[in-house]
């Protein structure tokens, strides 16, 4: 799948801000700043998606990932203090033992990955060699064959129908039960999410507990009196 | 000692001071023009390798989060690059690097809900988001 | 009717079971349980009387000749043939050889004769294996001895039966005590009647058994628990050498049955004085039985002190029929008896002495039970006497006599206690024959039968024994058996006068002292029992009590005439077989004509009979010499004093009258002096007691004999107790308790080793480890989430070199193009 022209073109360009802006994630003050930063190196990786002609996964991922888990993380900062850091009183990275020995290894990870994926690719693509070329020339054929866009300058691919084909036929029971999974999910962040008040309220804090807390907040009994 | 940093600087040195056209840099420059798997999997390894130095020394258990989302989508990417590939080679599985990646942002959906769901919870007992306050468990 | 001999042991223990095991829970009435027990022997005893009749006198008449009851298939095979196997004794070496023989003989013929020869040889060698395995059933027996014993045992247990209904009514274990009784009876019977040796020894344990359950029929007290067990205990020192003689049986001959053990012996060699061989050694274990059982020295010490038991007991067992038993196992195997002359002199040695012993203790004793308890002891040894100067018959007929005339005086006693109201002291009596006549009158009868006085059975029967004694030729002590039995009959005789002037004539002395009781008296009923009540006069027994007496009485005075001495008829037994002599004579056998039976016999009518085995010179037994005197049976014969006396008179007759008026003098003399001593002149015993202090201390003390076994037996047993106890409390449990020190000094010392040596290496070793290296392993633990993050990923670089290694080393080089 050698890109070429314009495709390579984008290419560099959105691989490059989604390591910088990955990069300015892990390294920025602000928390608010790390959230955007990571929305616009999802975004560029969603452009990559599409240059992989996985359109659908580039849309779901802007409109999940981006457009749920990041509001989300954002929610969340607002609901704590982050006040100290932005200030500059708190330290944002951790001790430089910490910090020093993760960069190395993260260094030699790096190093490591880069050469292992250099050497491996140069051994799949001669392995690969024969069939690309007759695969690519079947596929020509067939993207001839694609109907054009409204305005004609695109052909509307299958891509799309081809991933909902696997994922409701062969895919149809990991999808079931990635549906169970987002049931719990928000059960248990419902759940895990609760105040203490919220708890007292359906009786669900252990008495030694709810005694202690009480003698630090008294509304509390209240509560569970009225029960 | 300066032999040995003259042996590790070399390569570098070499691809500085090349003329185009030959060597090295041609080869750089000519599959740069033309990037294929290798470069995407790269690309992958590196927000990947983000991804666990910003786990690794951030302080903020935000920021941790995120640098986790960092990580899933790297893999993600990791797996469209391949069906892609596939897809060029005729494989009959393509198209389930498609799918795997349906579920692993399923995944990374439910798991940051539940886990700030838990941020949440641990701020109201600890007051802080500061996980090195956190160590409950030390001995 | 002989057919259904068995059912003379069944209707006792029928009886008897009835008695027992339902009499208190169904709450049976004293008439019921009485009627039960008296109509079972009742109807034994017609039984017995029928088939005795048919045996011996009917027109088909099997006498002489033995009926078993297996020949008409009444039996049970007890120890069926295979269940025993011989491998040692005479008689398995005798098969052993004879099976050797024929299977030599078979190995060595050629096949063609094999062929011919197989069954026969092959048979013979079945046969022999077939009698080397001992064959035992229960069947009973049928001949002259056993249908003696039968009526005797039947006849007065009727009686006694009888007088008991009377004597024990009031007593609280009434059904108990019947119940006994009539196990007992089925136990006599069996021994009497069985055919084999062990059916024998059954009965005589199972009398045993019933002996010490009457004797301690008072439980509750103390001196009864003693007596019973001291019986049973002598019994048993006996019963030991009647078990190693029926080993010695078995494994002689092979079999326990009388006809083949019997048959068998007869071919065995004599053994005179001085040899002693197999038969011997039996008829020395079958003698120490006979010993245990009738009281013969030394082990009649239990039979005074079973006088603890009811007066009917004492009649029954220790009078009539148990102390028989001995009787009647040493005339069933007289042949054995016979074959050894050694054991002959001692039967009659001991026999004399036991006599005289007992007769001399019996005068100075008080009690009136005591007084006849050792008269049985002495009489016990008269037949002891006759059987061993081989006149097996006569002892027999004493025997029967003697039941006659002491089971008559024993119940007369009971009648006198009862009548006495439970005083058994004769000290204390006197003049009761105008209170109590009848019993008075039938105890006459048996004192002068006791005493030996013509025309009482005692007479003719110990008339006989001391004949036989003098004229013996078995035994070369006869003379001096003869002169100790005169003595003893003369001390009889005494005592006996003795006891009738006490109780019967005389001054009346039931008056004095009567709060006092003497010791010994059984408790009759609960009235009874304070000492301290008016003085009672004494009353006549009821007729329950007194009609058994008159029978007795009337038995002990003409029952002797079945035996009348041939000198009143002209030197035969006359009678056929109605004479006892002449009926128990096919199963005495003679040691000179080695035959069964000697007596040419005949019938009433003067008709010779046939015999089993007859001899043509018919030589009689002991009374006449034939015309040609036979040789003595063991070769050599001692001092025969009838011979001298008949040398000197040359008229044999005239001989036999001799002995005969000698003893009547000593008896007469006897009871004058009784008269002399108790009726005449009061003071005379005291007196001669004090002349004679010593031997009236060594008579009345019985010769010391109790208390010399309690030293020598009783205190060394307890003292070997003592000793095993000591041994076994301080050697074995100190071997016990010491391994338990030793084990607690041991897991002491482990205990400190392990507590200062291993914990102490290990708090050392372990603890410095511990404390050396936990400071650097709790580093680890920092609760820092994020270094725990850092770790996996160093875990993951490890991973990653280890699995890349050579590929990272081969890039390493190319990268760096050098050659290190």
């Amino acid at each position: 799948m050698i890109l070429s022209g314009w495709e390579a073109v984008f290419f560099w360009v959105f691989s490059i801000a989604a390591i910088f802006a990955a990069l300015l994630t892990v390294m920025a003050r602000n928390t608010i700043h790390s959230a955007l930063f990571l929305i616009s190196s999802l975004i560029s990786v969603a452009a990559l998606f599409i240059i992989l002609h996985a359109e659908f996964l580039a849309g779901v991922q802007i409109l999940v990932y981006v457009g749920g888990v990041m509001v989300l993380f954002l929610f969340v900062i607002m609901l704590v203090n982050v006040g100290d850091e932005e200030r500059g009183q708190e330290e944002i990275f951790n001790r430089s033992r910490q910090v020093t020995t993760s960069v190395i290894f993260c260094g030699l990870l790096v190093a490591g990955l880069i050469y292992a994926l250099n050497v491996g690719y140069d051994g799949i693509k001669q392995r690969d060699v024969a069939t690309i070329g007759e695969t690519g020339a079947a596929r020509r054929a067939q993207d001839q064959t694609l109907a054009t866009s409204a305005t004609g300058a695109s052909k509307i691919t299958t891509g799309t129908e081809w991933v909902g084909n696997g994922l409701y036929r062969f895919g149809a029971l990991p999808f079931e039960i990635a549906s169970v999974l987002l049931l719990v999910a928000i059960i248990g962040s419902v759940m895990l999410a609760r105040t203490l008040k919220q708890e007292a309220a359906v009786d669900d804090v252990a008495p030694d507990v709810l005694r202690e807390e009480a003698i630090k907040d008294s509304e509390l009994l209240e509560v569970k009196v009225t029960e | 000692m300066h032999i040995l940093l003259f042996k590790i600087l070399s390569p570098f040195l070499g691809l500085l001071f090349q003329a185009p056209g030959q060597g090295r840099m041609a080869l750089v420059w000519e599959r740069a023009q033309n990037p294929d798997l290798s470069k995407f999997l790269i690309i992958g390894a590196l927000l990947f390798i983000i991804g666990v130095a910003g786990v690794l020394t951030r302080r903020n258990i935000i920021v941790i989060f995120m640098s986790i989302e960092l990580i899933l989508n790297a893999a993600n990417l990791n797996f469209l690059a391949m069906s892609r590939y596939l897809q060029e080679t005729g494989s009959v599985n393509a198209v389930a690097g498609q799918i795997f990646a349906v579920f692993v942002i399923v995944v990374a959906a439910a798991e940051a809900a539940i886990g700030l769901g838990i941020v949440i919870a641990l701020y109201r007992n600890k007051e802080t988001i500061w996980v090195d306050e956190i160590d409950i468990l030390k001995w | 009717m002989y057919r259904y001999i068995w059912l003379v042991p069944l209707l006792p223990l029928a009886g008897a079971a009835i008695n027992g095991l339902l009499g208190r829970k169904f709450r049976f009435s004293e008439r019921l349980i009485g009627g039960i027990a008296v109509g079972s022997i009742a109807l034994a005893f017609l039984i017995s009387l029928a088939s005795v009749y048919s045996y011996a006198f009917g027109s088909n008449a099997i006498w002489p000749n033995v009926y078993v009851t297996s020949q008409d298939g009444a039996s049970y095979s007890w120890i069926p043939g295979g269940a025993v196997r011989f491998t040692t004794g005479g008689h398995a070496r005798s098969v052993a050889s004879v099976q050797e023989k024929a299977r030599e003989q078979f190995t060595k013929m050629s096949p063609e004769q094999a062929q011919r020869q197989t069954v026969p040889v092959l048979s013979a060698i079945n046969e022999q294996e077939r009698a080397s395995l001992l064959d035992v059933e229960w069947s009973y027996q049928l001949d002259a001895l056993s249908s003696i014993f039968m009526l005797v045992v039947t006849g007065v247990g009727l009686c006694i039966f009888v007088f008991a209904t009377g004597y024990m009514h009031g007593e609280a274990g009434f059904y108990r005590f019947f119940a006994y009784m009539g196990l007992f009876m089925f136990s006599m019977l069996v021994l009497v009647m069985g055919s084999n040796f062990l059916m024998m020894f059954v009965g005589w344990e199972g009398v045993g058994l019933c002996s010490y359950l009457l004797i301690g029929y008072y439980f509750d007290r103390q001196e009864a628990a003693n007596a019973s067990r001291k019986a049973f205990i002598t019994n048993r020192v006996g019963d030991f050498g009647f078990a190693l003689a029926i080993f010695g049986v078995i494994a002689t001959f092979g079999t326990t049955q009388y006809t083949d053990v019997f048959a068998q012996a007869a071919n065995f060699p004599l053994e005179p004085l001085g040899q002693w061989g197999i038969l011997s050694w039996i008829a020395l274990g079958l003698f120490i039985g006979a010993c245990g059982k009738s009281a013969q020295l030394p082990l009649h010490v239990w039979l005074p002190d079973a006088m603890a038991g009811p007066t009917p007991v004492s009649a029954l067992i220790h009078a009539a029929t148990m102390v028989t038993a001995g009787l009647y196992m040493l005339t069933r195997t007289n042949v054995i008896f016979q074959h050894s002359q050694t054991m002959m002199t001692v039967v009659a040695v001991v026999g004399a002495a036991t006599a005289l012993f007992a007769a001399t203790i019996g005068i100075t004793q008080n009690d009136i039970k005591k007084v006849l308890a050792y008269s049985t002891v002495s009489q016990l040894g008269f037949m002891f006497m006759a059987c061993g100067v081989g006149a097996f018959a006569i002892g027999i007929f004493h025997v029967m006599t003697h039941a006659f005339f002491k089971a008559l005086m024993f119940l007369g006693a009971g009648s006198v206690i009862h009548g006495m109201h439970h005083e058994q002291d004769m000290r204390r009596m006197g003049g009761l024959r105008k209170y109590m006549p009848y019993t008075y009158l039938t105890f006459l009868a048996g004192w002068l039968a006791i005493c030996g006085i013509i025309p009482f059975s005692g007479f003719w029967s110990k008339d006989e024994i001391l004949w036989s004694a003098a004229s013996t030729r078995y035994v070369p002590v006869g003379w001096i058996v003869w002169i100790v039995g005169t003595i003893a009959a003369t001390c009889t005789a005494f005592y006996m006068t003795r006891l009738m002037a006490l109780t019967f004539w005389g001054k009346e002395r039931f008056l004095d002292n009567h709060n006092e009781h003497s010791d010994g008296h059984e408790v009759h009923d609960k009235d009874h029992d304070t000492p301290a009540h008016h003085a009672h006069i004494p009353h006549e027994s009821p007729a329950s009590m007194w009609v058994p007496l008159a029978v007795l009485a009337v038995l002990a005075t003409i029952g002797g005439f079945v035996g009348i001495s041939p000198a009143f008829t002209g030197g035969h037994h006359v009678g056929g077989r109605m004479n006892i002599v002449n009926f128990l004579d096919p199963i005495i056998w003679n040691p000179t004509t080695r035959l069964f039976g000697t007596h040419e016999v005949v019938d009433s009518f003067g008709k010779p009979l046939e015999l089993v085995e007859k001899h043509a010179t018919a030589s009689v037994l002991t009374t006449e010499p034939a015309h040609a005197e036979p040789p003595p049976p063991y070769g050599h014969e001692g001092f025969n004093l009838a011979h001298a006396i008949d040398s000197f008179l040359h008229n044999h007759t005239l001989t036999e009258w001799v002995f005969i008026i000698i003893s009547l003098l000593v008896a007469g003399f006897g009871m004058f002096l009784g008269w002399l001593f108790y009726v005449k002149n009061p003071r005379l015993p005291d007196i001669w007691a004090a002349r004679l202090r010593p031997l009236y201390l060594a008579s009345y003390n019985k010769y010391w004999v109790d208390e010399f076994f309690g030293w020598a037996v009783t205190r060394r047993t307890m003292d070997a107790a003592r000793a095993v106890f000591s041994f076994d409390s301080k050697v074995v449990d100190g071997a016990v308790n010491g391994s338990a020190a030793i084990t607690r000094f041991t897991s002491r010392v482990t205990g400190l080793t392990d507590r200062y040596f291993v914990d102490g290496m290990v708090n050392a070793i372990a603890g410095f480890i511990v404390r050396l290296m936990s400071p650097l392993l709790r580093a680890a633990q920092t609760g820092f989430t994020q270094n725990y993050a850092l770790v996996m990923v160093l875990g993951l670089v490890l991973a990653v070199i280890l699995f890349f290694g050579a590929d990272i080393t081969k890039a390493f080089r190319a990268v760096f193009a050098v050659g290190f």
